[in-house]
């Protein structure tokens, strides 16, 4: 059997990436990105509860500390921070001026930060298990939790997003260049709309929906749902060191849930 | 829907319809992704979510169907970060397709009819931020307040959610007029 190309990590995947947007994940090496997804999933519930019933100053102190010890262990620069945070700093500034028209000027104030410091401390941990937990390290995850059928329809429904997604594309220039308004500033005019119903969307969802048929009946042949229970193979698990796939004999079928 | 297909996912729905309604759920993704990164108006992403949501319901004349559309759309957004909130997005997803649902339940028509899909897909984004409230709540923050931070946060995901809802009779009524829809 001919060896596997083994895809070695590239420099550049330890470089801190200036581009991006707000939740991406951001592929470094670093302590929380080598924790496994249910032990962050646990520690950032620990950390939400904790946000919950903190109401003292010296505990949302010390949350804030240990929040931002924990964004910057997994080596998470300030600008990316300051992404995150930008929708909580609008929220934020919302909740201290509606504090303040409540309670008074000085006395609104602490309630207010309080209030919206929690909020923030509640959302942090969830932003750093996103910041930092691959999706396939998520798909793993989400797969021993799950229930099979419900599993298949959401990896199906993943799988398929690069294909809509050329379609959408696709039938969108092939209109436009036919004189549809379908770009997206042109579909803030609700004039627009009945070009995005009857040139995308039409023969968008009438795809959709031989696509459906295809592929239920592409599942139906391999026999699903023939049986309670759903093995897979993980060709992952079976690597020697050399980086070969284990021979044939030595395979294992794995149950599901 | 139409279709000859005989597995049954949970005995409710057959597997086209099921891979139908998740395929309702990528749409979901694919339209939030794709503005996320061109419009900058808060809300605007209720007008494709609301309308899937309630054409799943439209095409899928069965109980659940708004509710499994949200469900996955929600777990395929909490995997793809696509969201502040982590794991809450599955509630944040979940909760419009359980008021999409009860409305169908009320009024069988309700994706044939413009002013109930409109009144339905404004009243269920509305609901949408019921989680924000909820955490709100939890962090103890006043009535009144909660209240008025609710109403700033989903004036637009309403209008955006209820004009999203008023597309999809017209096209509901085109599939069943094509036969593609039962």
């Amino acid at each position: 059997m001919a060896p596997l190309n083994v895809i070695k990590p590239s420099a550049s995947q330890n470089q801190p990436r200036v581009n991006g947007y707000a939740f991406q994940y951001r592929a470094v090496d670093s302590p929380v990105h080598r924790m496994g997804a249910g032990w962050k999933l646990l520690l950032g519930t620990a950390l939400c509860a904790a946000a919950i019933g903190g109401t003292n100053p010296f505990l949302l102190a010390a949350l804030l500390i240990v929040n931002a010890g924990y964004y910057f262990l997994a080596r998470l620069s300030v600008a990316e921070l300051a992404r995150d945070l930008w929708f909580f700093l609008i929220q934020m500034a919302v909740v201290i001026v509606l504090y303040m028209m409540r309670y008074g000027v000085p006395e609104g104030i602490w309630p207010g930060v309080r209030t919206s410091l929690r909020i923030l401390l509640f959302f942090l941990p969830g932003i750093i298990l996103l910041r930092t937990t691959r999706i396939s390290q998520m798909m793993y995850s989400m797969r021993r939790i799950l229930p099979y059928r419900l599993a298949f329809l959401v990896f199906t429904s993943l799988r398929f997003i690069p294909f809509f997604a050329r379609e959408v594309r696709e039938i969108a220039m092939a209109q436009r260049l036919r004189g549809a308004h379908l770009a997206p500033r042109e579909l803030l005019n609700p004039r627009n709309w009945q070009d995005l119903m009857n040139c995308l969307l039409l023969p968008l969802i009438i795809r959709a929906l031989k696509t459906a048929d295809e592929a239920a009946l592409s599942a139906e042949a391999r026999a699903f749902g023939s049986y309670p229970k759903r093995s897979y193979w993980n060709s992952a698990n079976y690597q020697n060191s050399s980086g070969k796939t284990a021979a044939v004999n030595d395979m294992e079928i794995k149950e599901t849930l | 829907m139409t279709g000859n297909t005989k597995a049954m996912v949970w005995k409710r729905f057959n597997l086209r319809e099921a891979i139908w309604l998740g395929f309702c759920a990528t749409f979901i993704i694919i339209t939030r992704a794709a503005l996320m990164l061109k419009l900058n108006i808060p809300g605007h992403a209720m007008f494709f979510t609301m309308f899937f949501l309630i054409l799943g319901r439209g095409c899928v004349q069965r109980m659940g169907a708004a509710t499994l559309v949200g469900l996955i759309a929600g777990i395929m957004c909490t995997m793809l970060g696509m969201g502040k909130e982590g794991p809450l997005l599955i509630i944040k997803f979940v909760l419009p397709g359980i008021i999409v649902d009860a409305a169908a339940l009320l009024y069988s028509r309700l994706a044939f009819s413009i002013p109930a899909c409109v009144i339905v897909g404004a009243i269920a984004a509305a609901f949408r931020y019921a989680t924000s409230m909820g955490i709100d709540w939890l962090v103890e923050m006043d009535y009144d307040i909660m209240l008025k931070k609710a109403l700033i946060g989903s004036t637009m995901n309403i209008l955006f959610g209820a004009a999203g809802s008023a597309l999809v009779p017209l096209v509901v009524r085109r599939l069943k007029a094509h036969g593609l829809i039962s």
